[in-house]
Parts: C-alpha cells; sequence; structure tokens
C-alpha cells in the first residue's frame, strides 16, 4: 500500500512541475528546444530500430547466426541465380510501421529469451522450433503472406518462365486467392520443425 | 556368322546414324506380348559394389542382361536395391569395353613409350613370361607382384593366392581392399584373435541405439541404411547417433549428430570408457570372465618412408604392433583423464551431445549396435580406433547377442569372402593363417600337396608399398587386376605413377574398360566382369554366395580367373623353384604351374557334368574340368573344422548366401556366444575362442594426432569419400548414363563463409593443393555434404578431378592401411 | 547378301554388334591368329592424365522440365524430372511425400509411390509408406544435361527381342 502511496505522489509532483508555466526559458526557446529535441529523439529511435532491422544485428546473437542463419546459407533465398537475396528481417520484420512495432514488441520476448539462455543450444532451439515455426506460419497467414508478396507480386508472375507444376499450383491455389504463400511454401528459407498434422497447402483435406 | 572388319565398320557407323536420327524400334506399340516370348530367365547374383551383399535377381533375354532387381527372398535387402543396384544391368555394356589385349609397340616391338597395339593373348602372355622370367632370374621372387581385389570373386583370389605364393613363391601379392579394411582387420585380430563380425545384420531389427563412427551408410550402405530407419522409425525409443568431421545423409536420421574435430574419435572413445568406469557402470563378471587388458605401444609413427622425419622421431615405429598386460586398475587409471572437459576440447562437440553418446553406452537397458567404415578404418590410428570400440562393448558387455555388438562393415563385395578369408594379403593364407606362422605355412602347403618350403615366411610388400617398390625399381613386374589403383592409391602423382613408368618394370593391367591405371601400363588386359563369369563373394556379416555365369562376355574379354589360370601354364617349376624344393617332390618335375597348382587331383576333381547344365561355364570349358568348384572345395579345407565352415559348393546355389561357420548345414549368426555358435560349448556362456584362453583384449590406447594437419600454408582439412551414385574410382558406375547424369563431377564440398573468404562461390573452379600435387574442382557449398569451417570433402570416383594426387600416402602403421580422410590442402581460385 | 541382312539388324539394334550375342565360343585363347577380336575402341597412348593440369569440368544443369522418362525395365526407380534442390528427408518430414504420398496426390497430381512402397520386410502391406523407403534419394535420383562418357549398349527386352529373329535369319 505504502509504494502504490509513493508512485502517486511522486507522479503528482511530476505533473505541477510539468504544468506551471517557465519561468526561466522564453517559450521560443523551448519550442524550438523542443523540436531539436523530438527530432535527436525520433532519430535516435529510428535509427536503433533500423539497426535492429538488420541482418549484422539479428545474427549478433549466436543462437540466430548458428540455426536459421546458418541454414539460410543453403537455400535459393541465399543463393541462386542473380545474387538477389533475402535477409532477415525482408521476411521476419513487416514493412509497415505500425506491424513493424507489433513485431518489435514481440521481438523484445526473444532479446528475453537471448539474456536468460532459453535458447542456448542447438538442442534447445530444435525443441522450439515447431513453436517458433508456428508463430511465422500464422502471422504469414494472417497477413496474407506479406513479406513473401513484398517481392514475389503475383501479378508480375510470368508463368510461361514456370515449370508446368507450379502453373498448374498458382492457377489453382495462387490466383484464386483460394491460398497464401505460406499455405505451401513453408520450410523455403530454413529447416522444417517435426511436421506431424501439417498437411500440405495443396492437399484437398487442408482446404478448409 | 563371319562378318569381314570394313562390314562390321559399316554396319556400326549406320547403327550409330539410326540411333543418332532416333529411329525407333519397331516394338508392338499398343499390343502385349504374350507366351514365352515375354518371359525373361531370371537367376540371383549378389551384387557387383558394396559390402553389403545385396542379392540381386538377373533377367536374361537372348544372352543379354536387360533388367535386374532386388531380390525378395534375400535377407540382406529384402527386395531392395540402391540407385546403382538398379541400374547394375548396364554396368557392362559401356561402349568402351575392352576386347583385346593391348600392349605398348613400336615397330611391332614392345616398346614401353610405345602406342597401345591390339595383339592376341597368346602374344600377350608371351611377353608377360618373358618380362616375369626375366626379373625371376635378375632379382628372385621379391622382384614379381601382384595387386588384386576385395573384387575379385573367391576363386579367382585363390587362384591368385595360390599363383603368387605358391607358384612364383612371392608373398607380393595384395588385395585393394588393403585401402579399405587392414584397420578393421588388425582390430578384430588384436581384440579377439580371429577375423570377422561376432554379430551380423540381425542385429539391425534387434537394436536399440545405432551409433555410426565415421560411416556415411545414407550413401554408402543405403540397403543397411533402410533397415536402420525401418527400425529408428518404427521402434519406439529407438535413438540414431551419428559421428562424422562433416555433416552428411545419415545426420538426416541421427538424434544425436556430432561432428568432431578429425581425429579426435579417439579421444571420445577413451572418454566413454572412462564415461562407463566413472559411473559404475561396468558389467563386472563378463569383463573378469571374458577379458584381459592390454597397454599397446604409443608414439608409433604414421607408415611413411622410412626417411620421413616423422618415422625418424617416433619412438616405437617398429613396434607398433606389441602390448604389454595390465590389470582393470591400470586400464582404469589410463583412461581417467579422458574426461568430459578433455573430450570436448579435443574434439569441438557440445558436452550435452558427449554425454548422450556416453549414456546410450553406459545404460545396461539399451542395447547398442556401433558401425564404422572408412572413417575409422582409413585413419592413421584405424586400428586402435577398432580396439577402442570394442573396449566399450567388452566393457558393457554389449557383444554377441542380437542387437548388442560393434559390427565392422566393409566397403568392397568380397573384402571379406575374397580378400580377408582367401588371405590374399601380403601376410596371410586362408582362414586367417599367416605366412609368418611355420606351422600355417606348413598346413597350407599339406593342402596345396606342395613340398616342404614353398610358401616364403617373409610377408610380401602391402599395397602402399608396392608403390614404393615399383618406384624404386625393386618390384619389376607387375600385374593388376580388378582395381584402379592409379586412382584410388594416395599420393598418385608423387607414389604411383612414377613406379608404373618406371622403365625397369613392366606393369600389366587387367580391366574390362580403360582405366586411368590401364592407360598407365605396359599391357593391358581385357576382362570379362560380373555375371560374364561364375563367381562368389563373401559380405560384412560372413556370408558367402556364389552366382552362375549367366551371360557371354563381349568377344575376347576373359575373366581374371582365365588369365590366372592360364598364364601359370607358362611356367614351369624348374624355371621358378630352387632345385633343393624341387628335390623335395621329384614328381613335380617337368610340371607346369598349372599342373601342379590346378591340375593336381584336387582342384581338377570335378568334371565338367557337374556343371549347371542351364548356364554357361567358359572357364570350366577351357580347362576341362569344373574349375570353380574344385578351387572351392580345395579352399573349403582350410576352414571347415576350424571355426570359418563353408557349406557344400551346391547349397550356395539355392540359398541366398550362408553365414559361416555353417555346421551341418546351419549358418551363425552371433559367434562367441553359446546357443548361436557351434563352437561355444554348452556351459561356456562366451568364449572367445579365437584367442587361446578365449578372452578378449581391452587396450589402453591414447589419443594421438594425425600425420598432418592444417597450418599456415595449407589451411584446410581434406577428407575424401563417396557418393551414392558412384561406386569407388566410378569406372563402372560412370558408364551407366542415369549415374553420370545423377552427379556427373566431383566436387569440392565447402563451408559457404569459407567460400565467401576465399572469394569463390558455388560451381567456381579452384585449385586445392597439398604438399604432394593438385587437382582443379568446383566448389560446393550446399546439397548432401556440409562440411564445418575449415575442411572440404572431395569424391574420388571423377577420372576428371583425380583428387588422390593431394593426399597423403601416410598409413596406419599396424594395419598399413591409407588414412585417405585427413591430410592439409589450400584452396585458391583459378582466374577465368 | 548375309552381311546386308546382318547390317540390317544391326541398324535396328543400333547397339551392340550381333558378333558378340550368343554364345560365341568358337573364337579362344591361344589361336594365335589376328581376328576381329583384335578391333576394339581406341585407347588413348598419349601423356597420362595424371600428368595433366585438367581444367574441371562445367557445371551441368539439372533437368527439370517434369518429363517422364522410359525405364530401362520394370523394375528400375524412375528419375526425378523436377528440382530437388533443399527437399528435406529427414526426422521432420518427408518433403517427397508431401506430393507423392497416396493422402496428397489429389492435390499434388503427383504420381503416387509404388503399391512396393507399402510393403515392410516381411512383404506385408502397411496403411502408410514403409519406413525402410523412407530416404528417397536412395534410388531416385534427379538427372543434370551431362553428356555421358561413352556410350552405353545395354539394350532394354523390346530390342533384345526384335533382332532376335533377324539374327536367327543370319545364321
Amino acid at each position: 500500500m505504502a509504494i502504490t502511496t509513493a508512485i502517486r505522489n511522486a507522479v503528482a509532483a511530476c505533473w505541477r512541475v510539468f504544468a506551471r508555466p517557465s519561468v526561466h526559458y522564453s517559450l521560443g526557446f523551448l519550442t524550438l528546444g523542443g523540436f531539436v529535441a523530438g527530432v535527436l529523439f525520433w532519430g535516435g529511435f529510428n535509427t536503433a530500430l533500423e539497426a535492429s532491422n538488420t541482418e549484422a544485428f539479428c545474427i549478433s546473437c549466436h543462437e540466430m547466426r548458428d540455426n536459421p542463419y546458418e541454414e539460410l546459407k543453403q537455400t535459393i533465398h541465399f543463393t541462386n541465380r542473380s545474387g538477389v537475396r533475402a535477409s532477415c528481417p525482408d521476411c521476419h520484420v513487416p514493412h509497415q510501421w505500425t506491424d513493424k512495432i507489433a513485431r518489435k514488441m514481440q521481438a523484445s520476448k526473444e532479446v528475453w529469451g537471448k539474456i536468460f539462455g532459453t535458447i542456448d543450444t542447438r538442442e534447445k532451439f530444435l525443441d522450439k522450433r515447431r513453436e517458433l515455426a508456428e508463430h511465422e506460419w500464422d502471422r504469414l497467414k494472417a497477413n496474407n503472406s506479406l513479406e513473401c508478396r513484398n517481392c514475389h507480386s503475383a501479378e508480375s508472375m510470368d508463368i510461361t518462365k514456370q515449370n508446368p507444376r507450379a502453373v498448374k499450383m498458382h492457377e489453382t491455389f495462387l490466383f484464386t486467392g483460394e491460398k497464401t504463400c505460406i499455405d505451401c511454401h513453408k520450410g523455403i528459407a530454413h529447416r522444417l520443425p517435426d511436421m506431424h498434422g501439417i498437411e500440405p497447402g495443396w492437399n484437398a483435406s487442408a482446404v478448409k | 556368322m563371319l562378318l569381314s572388319r570394313r562390314d562390321y565398320l559399316k554396319a556400326q557407323a549406320a547403327a550409330a546414324a539410326a540411333a543418332a536420327a532416333g529411329v525407333s524400334l519397331p516394338a508392338s506399340a499398343g499390343n502385349l506380348l504374350t507366351g514365352e516370348g515375354a518371359k525373361l530367365t531370371w537367376s540371383k547374383a549378389p551384387c557387383r559394389f558394396c559390402g553389403t551383399g545385396c542379392s540381386v535377381m538377373v533377367g536374361v533375354k537372348d544372352g543379354n542382361v536387360v533388367a535386374t532387381h532386388g531380390d525378395v527372398k534375400s535377407e540382406v535387402n529384402r527386395g531392395l536395391n540402391c540407385v546403382k543396384g538398379y541400374f547394375l544391368s548396364k554396368i557392362m555394356y559401356g561402349e568402351d569395353r575392352l576386347t583385346t589385349p593391348l600392349l605398348r609397340m613400336t615397330n611391332g616391338k614392345f616398346d614401353k613409350e610405345g602406342e597401345f597395339t591390339p595383339i592376341t593373348w597368346d602374344q600377350a602372355f608371351d611377353i608377360m613370361a618373358e618380362k616375369w622370367k626375366e626379373a625371376l632370374k635378375k632379382k628372385g621372387p621379391t622382384s614379381v607382384g601382384m595387386f588384386g581385389s576385395g573384387q575379385w570373386t573367391i576363386y579367382e583370389g585363390y587362384a591368385a593366392s595360390k599363383f603368387m605364393k605358391a607358384g612364383l613363391r612371392s608373398n607380393n601379392l595384395d588385395p585393394n581392399a588393403r585401402h579399405c579394411m587392414a584397420s578393421a582387420v588388425m582390430g578384430f585380430m588384436r581384440t579377439f584373435g580371429m577375423d570377422e563380425p561376432m554379430g551380423c545384420y540381425d542385429d539391425m531389427e534387434n537394436a536399440d541405439a545405432f551409433v555410426l563412427w565415421g560411416s556415411n551408410m545414407a550413401e554408402m550402405h543405403p540397403i543397411l541404411w533402410t533397415r536402420i530407419t525401418d527400425r529408428r522409425l518404427s521402434h519406439p525409443g529407438c535413438k540414431v547417433a551419428v559421428l562424422s568431421t562433416f555433416e552428411h545423409r545419415s545426420f538426416d536420421l541421427a538424434d544425436i549428430g556430432m561432428v568432431f574435430t578429425p581425429g579426435s574419435d579417439l579421444a571420445i572413445l577413451n572418454y566413454i570408457a572412462n564415461h562407463i568406469i566413472q559411473t559404475g557402470k561396468v558389467d563386472k563378471d563378463f569383463v573378469a570372465k571374458h577379458c584381459n587388458f592390454k597397454r599397446g605401444r604409443d608414439d608409433i609413427g604414421y607408415g611413411l618412408r622410412p626417411e620421413h622425419p616423422l618415422e625418424k622421431k617416433a619412438k616405437n615405429a617398429d613396434k607398433a604392433t606389441e602390448s604389454d598386460p595390465i590389470s582393470f586398475e591400470e586400464f582404469a587409471a589410463f583412461v581417467a583423464p579422458y574426461t568430459l572437459d578433455k573430450a570436448h576440447e579435443l574434439s569441438g562437440v557440445p558436452k550435452n551431445r558427449l554425454e548422450a553418446l556416453a549414456a546410450l553406452y553406459a545404460d545396461p537397458k539399451v542395447k547398442v549396435m556401433s558401425l564404422w567404415t572408412m572413417g575409422f578404418n582409413q585413419h592413421v590410428r584405424g586400428v586402435w580406433a577398432n580396439n577402442l570400440c570394442y573396449n566399450i562393448h567388452l566393457l558393457t558387455g554389449k557383444i554377441a547377442q542380437p542387437g548388442n555388438g560393434p559390427f565392422s562393415l566393409t566397403g568392397q563385395p568380397s573384402a571379406c569372402g575374397t580378400a580377408r578369408e582367401v588371405g590374399t594379403f601380403s601376410h596371410r593364407l586362408p582362414a586367417d593363417m599367416v605366412v609368418t606362422n611355420p606351422e600355417h605355412r606348413r598346413h597350407a602347403e599339406e593342402i596345396w600337396k606342395l613340398p616342404d618350403g614353398t610358401i616364403p615366411e617373409k610377408p610380401g610388400y602391402h599395397a602402399v608399398l608396392q608403390d614404393r617398390m615399383l618406384k624404386d625399381g625393386k618390384l619389376n613386374a607387375y600385374w593388376v587386376q580388378c582395381n584402379n589403383n592409379m586412382q584410388t592409391a594416395p599420393n598418385t602423382a608423387k607414389e604411383t605413377f612414377p613406379g608404373y613408368r618406371n622403365p625397369e618394370n613392366f606393369i600389366v593391367v587387367s580391366d574390362p574398360y580403360p582405366t586411368v591405371t590401364a592407360l598407365a601400363a605396359d599391357l593391358i588386359l581385357p576382362t570379362a566382369m560380373w555375371v560374364e563369369k561364375e563367381g562368389g563373394y563373401g559380405n560384412a556379416e560372413r556370408r558367402t554366395q556364389l552366382w552362375r555365369q549367366l551371360v557371354n562376355a563381349p568377344d575376347g574379354a576373359r575373366s581374371d580367373l582365365w588369365q590366372i589360370v592360364e598364364f601359370s601354364k607358362r611356367f614351369t617349376v624348374e624355371e621358378v623353384w630352387p632345385e633343393e624344393l624341387l628335390a623335395k617332390k621329384p614328381e613335380l618335375r617337368g610340371k607346369t604351374l598349372f599342373d601342379v597348382l590346378y591340375r593336381n587331383g584336387q582342384v581338377d576333381r570335378f568334371p565338367l557334368s557337374d556343371c549347371a547344365p542351364e548356364y554357361e561355364n567358359f572357364e570350366a570349358k577351357q580347362f576341362g574340368f569344373y574349375l570353380q568348384k574344385g578351387l572351392f572345395e580345395e579352399y573349403a579345407a582350410f576352414g571347415r573344422g576350424h571355426g570359418h565352415d563353408l557349406a557344400d559348393f551346391e547349397q550356395y546355389h539355392v540359398e541366398r548366401g550362408l553365414r559361416w561357420p555353417v555346421v551341418n548345414g546351419q549358418e551363425t549368426k552371433w559367434r562367441y556366444r553359446e546357443g548361436y555358435d557351434p563352437y561355444v560349448k554348452a556351459g561356456e556362456g562366451v568364449r572367445f575362442y579365437g584367442n587361446k584362453d578365449g578372452k578378449a583384449n581391452v587396450f589402453a590406447l591414447p589419443y594421438e594426432p594425425p600425420a598432418e594437419s592444417p597450418d599456415a600454408d595449407y589451411p584446410f582439412w581434406l577428407s575424401t569419400g563417396r557418393v551414392i551414385e558412384h561406386w569407388h574410382s566410378g569406372s563402372m558406375t560412370l558408364r551407366v548414363p542415369e549415374l553420370r547424369k545423377a552427379f556427373p563431377n566431383a566436387v569440392a564440398f565447402m563451408h559457404p563463409d569459407d567460400a565467401k573468404q576465399l572469394n569463390v562461390r558455388r560451381g567456381q573452379e579452384v585449385r586445392v593443393t597439398s604438399r604432394r600435387g593438385e587437382v582443379r574442382v568446383r566448389v560446393e557449398t550446399r546439397g548432401r555434404n556440409k562440411p564445418p569451417r575449415g575442411l572440404i570433402f572431395v569424391p574420388f570416383f571423377d577420372h576428371t578431378v583425380l583428387i588422390n594426387k593431394v593426399t597423403l600416402d601416410a598409413t596406419d602403421p599396424i594395419s598399413k592401411q591409407t588414412d585417405y580422410k585427413k591430410c592439409a590442402v589450400k584452396i585458391t581460385p583459378v582466374s577465368a | 547378301m548375309t552381311s546386308r541382312i546382318l547390317i540390317a539388324a544391326l541398324v535396328l539394334t543400333a547397339a551392340i554388334p550381333a558378333l558378340l550375342m550368343g554364345g560365341v565360343s568358337g573364337v579362344v585363347a591361344a589361336d594365335g591368329k589376328p581376328g576381329p577380336a583384335l578391333s576394339g575402341p581406341v585407347v588413348s597412348s598419349g601423356p597420362h592424365p595424371i600428368t595433366l593440369d585438367r581444367p574441371a569440368e562445367a557445371t551441368n544443369r539439372e533437368i527439370v522440365d517434369d518429363v517422364k522418362r522410359v525405364r530401362n525395365y520394370a523394375d528400375q526407380p524412375p528419375l526425378i524430372p523436377h528440382a530437388v534442390r533443399d527437399y528435406q528427408i529427414d526426422l521432420n518430414v518427408n518433403k517427397c511425400l508431401t506430393c507423392h504420398d497416396r493422402r496428397n496426390v489429389e492435390g499434388s497430381q503427383a504420381p503416387m509411390v509404388s503399391v512396393t512402397h507399402f510393403q515392410d520386410r516381411d512383404g506385408q502391406t502397411l496403411g502408410t509408406v514403409s519406413p525402410r523407403r523412407y530416404f528417397c534419394t536412395q534410388c531416385h535420383v534427379p538427372q543434370t544435361d551431362a553428356k555421358p562418357i561413352v556410350g552405353n549398349r545395354f539394350r532394354d527386352f523390346d530390342a533384345v527381342l526384335s533382332t532376335a529373329p533377324a539374327k536367327e535369319g543370319a545364321k
């Protein structure tokens, strides 16, 4: 009880200082100063945000470097004909600001995991893999595979350049909007977790 | 049926044109062919490739092999084959099959620098006999030699052994199996006093855990991998542990995958022994009754040339095989320093995984099968690795019972049957006997009906030594059969090739195809292969399998067996034996080696009429008696009653093989254990009867570093090996278009970060260079093999990437087997 | 005339010369006379491959055209006509079966794994693909456009059958 009272008192004191008109500084100074401080704060926030949006940041944790990143190196999203490659945030960080912030909040949990060693061995990563993968599948399912579509636009696909199997699949499921990328293309950049109970996207029984 | 050469060429040209134009055959498009016409003749034969010993059904139509499939009646594979096995039908039909002997000639005369010129078989044996006799006269029997194979049929290996060791009185006979499982042999002999596994493949249906120590079974023993996969996926709680110096396909089934620093497997093995002792999991009763403890010599060198600094430095290079008895307590103290920390530090494997592995062995309720191939055997401490693995099984008593046991896999189809059991090594005789033992020699001479003292007592040159002696001009007349050593020997450019081209030497190579070895020869002999001859193989689980001749060889090609036996006619005993030897058996005077060795009243005792009437038998018809049966029965006399019992010849043509010892028609699945092994008496429980006291030896042996490790100049490890699509040097599988197209060329598997650091990328050409030589090869950063940083893996099947120019000719000093898995290289991009 | 018939037969086979077929046992060793047996492939006597600094062969492209290939015989495992890069087959998942398993072929329109694949070691048919058949690439392999190192004269059943009468006639 004493603590809540103390907090309440502290908040009230702060408010009083904040609400009282300035005695020492001009309004102009305050406005300008506030603007500069705001720019600095916002710039700093964004810089930090951007810095945390690079692959280098992601793989500065060895859990990321040794597990998902190591696996990525084998895949087509890392090496391919034209050398255009996806980095971690391309797929895992939403481009829209609100989504991005939401994802960042979620990511703080991962940082927690890093600090407290939830996934400090390969074995623990493998144990958690299904859960971690499901988060990403759910997210991509919910946003209609937005991060896939940032690069792979269905409108821009030249199906004459695709192999006949892919054409058929895309015509049946993608262009009709019946399915979204992640329904079929799971595990394209990392190894898959135990897939028991998960039907492939093209499976009739999976069509709800 | 006469066709002039011109007609023949015309026909070939027309045929080629038709093929190029895509002319299809007038098959009955929509109709079914019925009745007799649709039928194939199906016969069994073991697969021509690895040591698994799958039985294959071979479909023949009008003298052609037109189909093959896995034999459903075979215990080994139950209807399955791997991709190579499924394409066996095509290995005999490569367009460049050799059909005539080819001698290097200039102006109609032999010339070491001349052009390969077709000659007759008669001419070929003339020049061979001349060269052999010249060498024998000049320098004696140690100047002639033969390099054979674990792919030789039992008959071929046996005929060769008699021809060399008794006929020419030279022990310079060694098989390429030396490169393959000599360390396994010495491991067995040191621990059990008797070669080959105590268990069998049935262990795979009974084990709770499998540990692969340096074996990529998923690619190299795929059918056995199907049995382990079956067990892992259908037996609850079953675990698979895979250890290797790089990640490969077998890791796909692994519960515990471990990539360790090359050579540190020795430390891991000792750590496990230590863990078992420290946690009180030693089966004390078993150990007390059935084990001796010994301390082997350390610092034993690396099997390099004696003048090499490493050999000069080694204090026990000449005493590598010695050991002293110790107590259990001394053994425990010896392994005590191999703690978890130390094993982790040396191997780089995370501690939790090392502990999990040790726990599998330590838990008395878990039945463990350990398996290994070249990771253990091609190892400068390969014999030790084998011994240390046996230690673990002996300490826990997990041996010689269903599901529990160490199992040494073999690489070649008859590494066991021919190389080991027949004894085609430079120190061996049939049935585990050795040339250095006077009783063994006498016994062999008795069976062979030869005078005392025929077989020389000094071991001959082993594989690597043969190459060195050829180069040094001490081995001068040399015959290579059934292998491709110019591609597969270590350090070929510096140590193998010079000997073949040494002007003092005459080199003969028998092969169905013009391999790189054949191209280095002076005389090439065209050879019949696989089901073009009657044969017999023995697989890794002691299973002997025989087959019939199912088709004829291309006209002009002859089996190795025919070649050896026919060539023996070119020598009279007077020409090859000293007078004092002849004086002991004057009745042999004037006879040829053919008479003495093969028409000796034993080998020739089965008439032609004993041959199966529905099959051809070229060799029998040529020599006028059932040669193969005669050889088999004489050979079987060595093992019957001595723990190596073979069944009657004819029984093997009915069964899908039998595991020796076969006593009273019954095969043996688990040796050394009462109830399974007829040689263990009631009440004995377990008896390791290979050793006189019936006990197995647990060896105290340390970790020692490899012969060569990466340094500033050569910063990468190089490991070599195989891929599933190709077998050994690819001389057969590369001629099957489907297999060639599946994996066309060798690549250097590399970690992507190493590639990045070298500024190379997948598909780019690099030079892989060691202190010995270099090759050019393309980089692979993904796919089936994932090396850790600092290690590359290059397969050896590709004749355009002769990776063995790069490898080091260091061997295990005890087994003399090469370490193909560890040497240091540098990698430099090839600028376009 | 005889030889013409033979040539015709050989054209049809586009393969191994009739000379090599059937039990030709007349030509044996030690006859001393150079005959047709002395022909054969030309074997290089030139500089040995080991002495050459041989450039690595070009990388071959995968064949991913989805076109089924004729099998050499009924028991030959079909080749994989599509890309299998990064196909995961391990304790977690078998990517191949996501299309080729019985349950999934309607959606994928891929060929179902053969019925033999449902049999266990003892020949009993199981409800699913047998675990012993789990690792597909032990038998099924993709192809590249690599050229064969030499031709192969293997002839399938039909090819052998269609030349049999011609061979008889030539005798």
